[in-house]
């Protein structure tokens, strides 16, 4: 059995110095559908664990802010919040489509923006489709804060880069450039509520019916979820019209296999990461007819 | 363990509280409360069987933790009948046969009353997108999603 | 005929404290002094228990008592074979053995206390597969036993040698399921209260089969049947899986209830229920079938092998129900069917829904469309040509001339509902692009209640009280299936009173008829005849005291609309009315009706008799569409046509068939105890999936009603036929969409992609 005292942070700043001070033995809580998961199922991670943090409480971290360049999510932003957003569906409708396949209503009301990422499932809805989006995460410490990109931030299944001093405040998500096309894919083993088996998102503009800057991230293939830079380098300037799909989704299902080597889940796998790619490409062929 | 304070408002009475650290807000409602209502079926927040609406929201409780509450308003499966009248989601799930074993009904219940408090008009997707997250092993759902839609229906939507 | 209540979709007689919250179930419970009961189970699925230290739990705060095998008086129970182990004495046999309980004054303190029983084990090699449990010289699970066959059911009708000669056609294939778990969604929970009146003591909670609890309850005590009481609490399903592992717990509360002389609460958690209630056997059956070329079925030849895990539990009457009905519902004249159940350290096995059937459906139906294949047939066309009929004879050479063999019927009016024909033809074509549609069936014969399995009879009593209110106490008990109202109904249809008017007590062995379990689909056809057959005694008693006092002639007495009428119609007074005077004068009308099912008969050795006294017949076809780029099955929409003999409640019935699809969707697509030498790896609902509203397809229920000579007011079962055929018409659609067959469940994403399940390490089918 797990056994904690509780703590409540009513500001960030209180937060900051309790993390300062108790360091390894905090950890934090802020919707629960992950932390009380793991309390339940006694979970490694959470030797040493002494004091439970409620951060759900920190006023100004669940704004969803436009900043010229870049949209603002606060950390504590539920995927509800984030699916309701006016700003989200109109900057960022992909996030939508991660968000919505996020487990259930009761999930999506509790589950943040911030807790998705800290978890760092490589299955994390929300992290495949921000990955695509470039976006980059800020912490906070008492000591100041930082930035980096969210893919540098994840550094392996359920790890993270965060010092034990840190909270991660909020998400930027940088503003594209013109009208772009998504595509947000999700296998899964059953029709809800269900963890992705693979996950897709691609996001690309075009230039006289040429890909221009497509980015292709898959979650739940590789370790953590990443860019398939080199598929995205080979399609980019290509004609949407003019895509070998079968040749691609080979290619793509090797793309997975230079990263991870033979599975026992790559004879599943290899095709159909390659497949979801074909399907999202044509899907958004089909929009721009 | 050191226990912590928190006010309730659970089903329009406040409750002062002193709970535990690890108290989900499953456990103050059916053990301090005794509000058995709410039902425990997984403890992971995966079978929606412990639904209750708070501020507003439908949530599992069993994924809360009570000292992370203080202030908030909770309704249960208890806080529906009101002056001994049912609400229309009670009539409706009597009149369609929706209610087998009745251990996930509490749960539909919220889950459709937290839907309909929002979205007074939704459709049969949206409906089925409230309880998703709720699972029942005996009515194969039909009968649910068929008495929530009656409600919508009667509520004037044409 | 018209009815008042019977055939009537009345709303049900419990549903006002379902949905207001108020209904409680056994973990709702309380009790003055009440103390919560913890179990440590073992570390591994097979090891020797060298020493078990509880010394330091039972210096942990709040700990009252701590007990072992060592303090149960008789440590095993079963309802065949006794070899169920309340505690695990020497071995632990499989992963969700119990080896000692605490009992603290909060469940925080009983769960800290059990992490400090300090355990030897020595871990031990275990065996996980029947078919190696089955060789000669395997490792015993049981050392008292000569071997690891738990039970073995031949059947031989004919000459197969011959059958197959004849045949222009024989195909040969091996078909395999998995463990599955029954997934109610209230999890086991017991409380046991010591000496409570004049009982030694009284479980309450989710219990099944209170009369089965009671009896396993009173052999682990070593105490007599009527010293020790089960009452029956709002269950939250059951499916059967609450029988053995809730007799275990309910064993175990009592131990600990009696030494403390303090009521004990164990509740599982949903964890612990998965690790440690038995599962739906996992099968592998191996198929032969022979036909000539027109279609005609000359010769089957089966096997099929059952897990029975670390327990004998319910294999041997599991394994008897797949025997009888192995062949599928086809007039073959030559048969060889063999069951067989092992033991293995797996988890062990026992009822749930279907019990038997589910997995040789899934094989026969999968069968039939392979053989139509060969063919050339269409799937209707070939069970068409080998289904049965009135007076047809079954496998077992009953001749099934006593009800109305509708399988016809209800094979027509789903074909024809579902466009299954068409369908089929322009599925069964080459279909571009990823996602492929295809539709399939599954017809069964299911036989009623327990057949050869004991004895089948159910008694109610019915109690009209002075103010014309009935009591009816019934042993046969509600799981949330809805035998309650279905009772009242009957009830209140016999007497000619309002369904409100009748109150269906608590189940309580203190006064319900001992009636055996609640299995088999058998409450409304068992316990509904005895029900009538209660009203029945009590009518007559009615028409005596009515004849004696006013003069009338018995044959002109009926009830009718809460009256009693005499000659000429004419109206004496109402029920209400009677039933006062009658107290005044003495006379009593509580009536007892024992209902006893027609006979049987089994052989043994050659599987020949009248196995059930009657069947029903089911048909179900499914439409889905198989994602070929991701492996994904959407099961658009199910049709299910099922003669019941008659509706009692139509609301119900269609309530029980949307559920039995929605458990029979769950069986083909997703559902799976996966294990790794006797580890349980998915022990929640976020790693063993069951549908969710998301995944439902539309249904189109249709009630087929041919009332049965031996169903009270025609009708018989319904809960397990609408469960049974689903994996097996999915399995058939999806083979219409992919031209691919698979022969395992569940369909999950990597069979349909890679042909073959995957898992960390191991080979999988």
């Amino acid at each position: 059995m797990i056994e904690f005292e509780a703590l409540k942070a009513n500001s960030l700043e209180e937060a900051l110095d309790i993390l300062a001070e108790k360091k390894k033995e905090v950890r934090m809580v802020a919707g629960g559908t992950d932390m009380l998961v793991q309390i339940h199922h006694e979970s490694d991670d959470l030797k040493g664990m002494e004091y439970l943090l409620d951060i759900s409480s920190i006023p100004g971290l669940d704004l969803i802010e436009d900043n010229n360049e870049y949209l603002k999510i606060g950390a504590l932003c539920t995927h509800s919040e984030i699916m309701d957003s006016v700003l989200v569906n109109e900057k960022f409708p992909i996030l939508k489509k991660a968000a919505e396949v996020i487990g259930s209503t009761q999930i999506r009301n509790r589950g943040t923006v911030g807790g998705n990422i800290n978890n760092a499932s490589p299955a994390a809805d929300l992290v495949t489709a921000l990955i695509a989006l470039d976006a980059s995460v800020v912490l906070h410490s008492k000591h100041g804060k930082r930035e980096l990109s969210l893919s540098e931030f994840i550094t392996g299944p359920y790890m993270t880069d965060r010092y034990e001093d840190e909270i991660l405040t909020e998400v930027k998500v940088p503003y594209i450039q013109g009208e772009y096309f998504d595509c947000y894919q999700k296998v899964k083993r059953r029709q809800a509520v269900a963890i992705a088996r693979i996950n897709l998102a691609v996001i690309t503009k075009l230039k006289d019916n040429k890909f221009d800057d497509i980015r292709i991230a898959f979650g739940s293939a590789t370790p953590t979820a990443m860019r398939f830079r080199e598929i995205e380098a080979e399609l980019e300037g290509s004609d949407l019209n003019k895509i070998d799909y079968d040749k691609l989704a080979d290619e793509t299902g090797q793309a997975m296999v230079n990263i991870t080597g033979e599975r026992w889940s790559t004879p599943y796998k290899r095709p159909v990461v390659g497949n979801l790619l074909k399907r999202a490409l044509q899907s958004i062929v089909k929009e721009v007819q | 363990m050191e226990e912590v304070n928190v006010t309730l408002t659970v089903n329009g009475k406040e409750h002062d509280l002193n709970v535990a650290a690890d108290e989900r807000l499953l456990d103050t409602l059916r053990d301090r409360l005794h509000l058995t209502g709410v039902k425990e079926g997984c403890s992971i927040g995966e079978c929606g069987a412990c639904t209750v609406i708070l501020d507003g929201k439908a949530v599992n409780s069993c994924m809360v933790y009570t000292f992370q509450i203080d202030g908030s308003e909770v309704l249960t499966v208890e806080g529906l009948e009101t002056n001994g009248k049912l609400d229309p989601l009670q009539e409706a799930f009597i009149d369609h046969q929706a209610v087998q074993c009745g251990f996930c009904t509490p749960g539909m219940l919220m889950s459709a009353k937290a839907l309909l408090k929002e979205n007074p008009d939704p459709d049969r997707e949206e409906i089925k997108t409230a309880i998703e997250g709720n699972l029942c092993r005996c009515t194969g759902y039909q009968q649910i999603v068929d008495a929530i839609e009656s409600v919508v229906k009667k509520d004037g939507s044409e | 005929m018209e009815f008042k209540h019977v055939n009537k979709s009345e709303k049900r007689v419990d549903v006002y404290e379902k949905v207001t919250g108020k209904a409680k179930y056994g973990a709702d419970m309380r009790f003055p002094d009440m103390l919560y009961g913890k179990v440590l189970r073992t570390e591994y699925p097979y090891a020797e228990i060298k020493n078990i230290d509880t010394s330091k739990a039972e210096e942990m705060p709040g700990v009252v008592a701590v007990i072992t095998a060592a303090d149960i008086p008789n440590n095993e129970f079963g309802v065949i074979i006794e070899n169920q182990q309340v505690l695990a004495k020497e071995k632990a046999l499989y992963i969700g053995d119990g080896i000692a309980v605490v009992a603290a004054e909060t469940a925080k303190q009983a769960a800290k206390a059990a992490e400090k029983i300090e355990v030897e084990y020595e871990e031990l090699e275990g065996i996980y597969d029947p078919l190696k449990s089955r060789e000669e010289d395997a490792q015993l699970v049981h050392e008292e036993l000569e071997d690891n066959q738990v039970i073995h059911h031949p059947l031989r009708k004919g000459d197969i040698k011959e059958g197959f000669e004849k045949s222009d056609v024989i195909i040969e294939r091996e078909y395999d399921t998995p463990f599955i778990e029954q997934s109610y969604i209230e999890p086991e929970a017991v409380i046991a209260v010591p000496y409570q009146e004049n009982s030694t003591v009284t479980v309450y909670g989710s219990v099944q089969n209170p009369f089965a609890t009671q009896n396993a309850v009173a052999t682990v005590l070593k105490e007599d049947l009527n010293k020790v009481r089960i009452v029956q609490n709002h269950m939250g399903g059951s499916f059967g899986g609450k029988d053995e592992v809730v007799s275990s717990m309910a064993a175990r509360a009592s131990v600990l209830a009696l030494k403390t002389e303090r009521p004990i609460k164990l509740v599982n958690t949903r964890d612990e229920s998965i690790k440690e209630s038995y599962k739906r056997h996992p099968y592998h059956m191996k198929y032969k079938i022979g036909a000539t070329k027109d279609g005609k079925i000359q010769a089957m030849e089966i096997e099929a092998v059952a897990d029975s895990g670390a327990y004998a539990c319910q294999t041997p009457f599991v394994t008897w129900r797949s025997v009888v009905q192995a062949t599928g519902p086809y007039e073959v004249d030559n048969v060889k069917t063999d069951t067989y159940g092992y033991y293995t350290n797996n988890v062990y096995t026992g009822a749930m829904r279907g019990y038997g059937s589910p997995q040789v459906i899934f094989a026969q139906e999968s069968l039939m469309d392979e053989l139509a294949e060969e063919l050339e047939m269409d799937p209707v066309e070939l069970r068409m040509k080998n289904i049965y009929h009135n007076n047809s004879f079954t496998a077992s050479g009953q001749k099934l001339d006593n009800h109305e063999v509708s399988l016809e019927e209800v094979l027509t009016k789903a074909v024809e509902k579902s466009n299954f024909i068409e369908k089929y033809k322009e599925y069964s074509k080459e279909q571009p692009g990823d996602k492929k549609k295809g539709i399939g069936l599954s017809i069964s014969f299911r036989g009623c209640s327990l057949g050869a399995e004991a004895i089948d009879a159910a008694g109610i009593i019915l109690s009209l009280k002075k103010d014309g209110s009935v009591s009816l106490y019934s042993g046969l008990a509600e799981n949330g299936q809805g035998l309650k109202t279905v009772y009242c109904q009957m009830a209140a249809e016999a007497l000619g009173l309002d369904t409100e008017k009748i109150n269906f007590m608590q189940v309580d062995t203190l006064i319900s008829p001992d009636s055996g379990s609640t299995v088999a689909s058998r409450a409304t056809l068992i316990g509904g005849n005895a029900v009538k057959k209660a009203a029945d005694n009590l009518i007559d008693k009615i028409k005596e005291y009515i004849s004696d006092k006013y003069d009338q002639a018995k044959e002109d007495i009926y009830l009718k609309d809460g009256s009693i009428y005499g000659e000429k119609d004419v109206e004496i007074m109402t029920v209400n009315e009677m039933a006062a005077k009658a107290a005044m004068e003495g006379v009593y009308l509580t009536t007892y009706g024992w209902y006893v099912s027609p006979d049987i008969s089994w052989d043994e050795e050659t599987g020949h008799g009248r196995p059930y006294f009657t069947y029903v017949y089911g048909c179900q076809v499914a439409e889905v569409e198989v994602d070929t780029a991701t492996g994904e099955i959407d099961v658009l929409n199910m049709t299910a046509a099922h003669d019941v003999g008659r509706a009692i409640n139509p609301a119900n019935v269609k309530g029980q068939i949307y559920g039995g699809v929605s458990m029979g969707l769950g069986y083909g697509v997703m559902e799976e105890i996966e294990t790794d030498e006797g580890y349980i790896e998915n022990t929640n609902f976020d790693e063993y999936m069951i549908p969710t509203v998301k995944d439902m397809p539309d249904i189109d229920p249709i009630i087929v009603e041919n009332p049965d000579p031996n169903g009270p007011f025609g009708a018989k079962s319904i809960g397990e036929p609408t469960l049974e055929l689903g994996a097996a018409a999915i399995a058939n659609a999806v083979a219409n969409a992919t031209k691919k067959r698979i022969r395992s469940l569940p369909l999950n994403l990597e069979r349909i992609i890679v042909g073959k399940d995957l898992h960390k390490g191991v080979d999988h089918k």
